[in-house]
């Protein structure tokens, strides 16, 4: 067989491996449930006692960044652990790329 | 009587200079952690997170206009570590709750371009 299309496999291999690129789209759907609490502007939750934290404006390397240490446990937080485990490293490139564009809330 | 200016007068008198300087050196406040003020403090956070707290690098979050009580809290989980990371976690720990309590409420002070998102 030709060499071309096992390196054309190869590279697409390859760049499977790297970051997974996010599509806004999918996220949208994949963050309704990020919306219920990060999408209500100053709110916080009945534990831990703090304010949820701004997403609008962070970058999607932050946002995958933070999910991927809250589904590791590096990072502490019941509902966010919860919520991260349920994630593939496709799903949080989504609500990542969702985030980044998404409108402000009023 | 005569007085001879010998080898061992000018040691002594060297000696004698050299401790009188170094003492008037010593009550000038060396710049240790302990004298590093508020704002000094504040300043070494751009490095990463931007100038005023809005970051130029996506792999740092900006912290301008972020909720003071969710910067108090991360803060302090560094310091304490609750949470690590390499380079945050060095940062934190020199750092009193009362300087995590100032810090937290500066940079939740500062202009910046957080908001929450929405799905509509």
């Amino acid at each position: 067989m030709r060499p071309l299309p096992w390196i054309v496999a190869a590279l697409m291999t390859g760049m499977g491996a790297a970051q997974a690129a996010g599509d806004a789209e999918a996220g949208k759907i994949k963050a309704s449930t990020c919306m219920g609490c990060h999408g209500i502007p100053a709110y916080i939750n009945a534990y831990p006692t703090y304010h949820v934290p701004r997403l609008g404006g962070q970058s999607a390397e932050y946002i995958v960044s933070a999910l991927k240490g809250y589904r590791s446990g590096e990072r502490k937080h019941p509902t966010m652990e919860a919520q991260a485990k349920s994630l593939s490293d496709q799903d949080m490139a989504d609500i990542a790329a969702f985030i980044i564009q998404a409108p402000a809330a009023k | 009587m005569t007085f001879d200016l010998t080898m061992k007068h000018m040691m002594l008198g060297l000696a004698t200079g050299l401790l009188l300087v170094s003492a008037a050196r010593a009550s000038e406040a060396p710049v240790t952690e302990s004298t590093r003020t508020l704002e000094e403090k504040i300043a070494a956070c751009a490095a990463c997170h931007g100038p005023g707290g809005i970051s130029e690098n996506p792999m740092y979050p900006s912290l301008a206009g972020q909720y003071r009580d969710y910067l108090e809290v991360s803060l302090k989980a560094y310091k304490s570590g609750a949470r690590t990371d390499p380079v945050m976690s060095g940062m934190a720990a020199p750092l009193s709750d009362h300087d995590i309590k100032a810090m937290a409420a500066y940079f939740a002070a500062q202009p910046g371009k957080l908001y929450t998102p929405t799905l509509e």
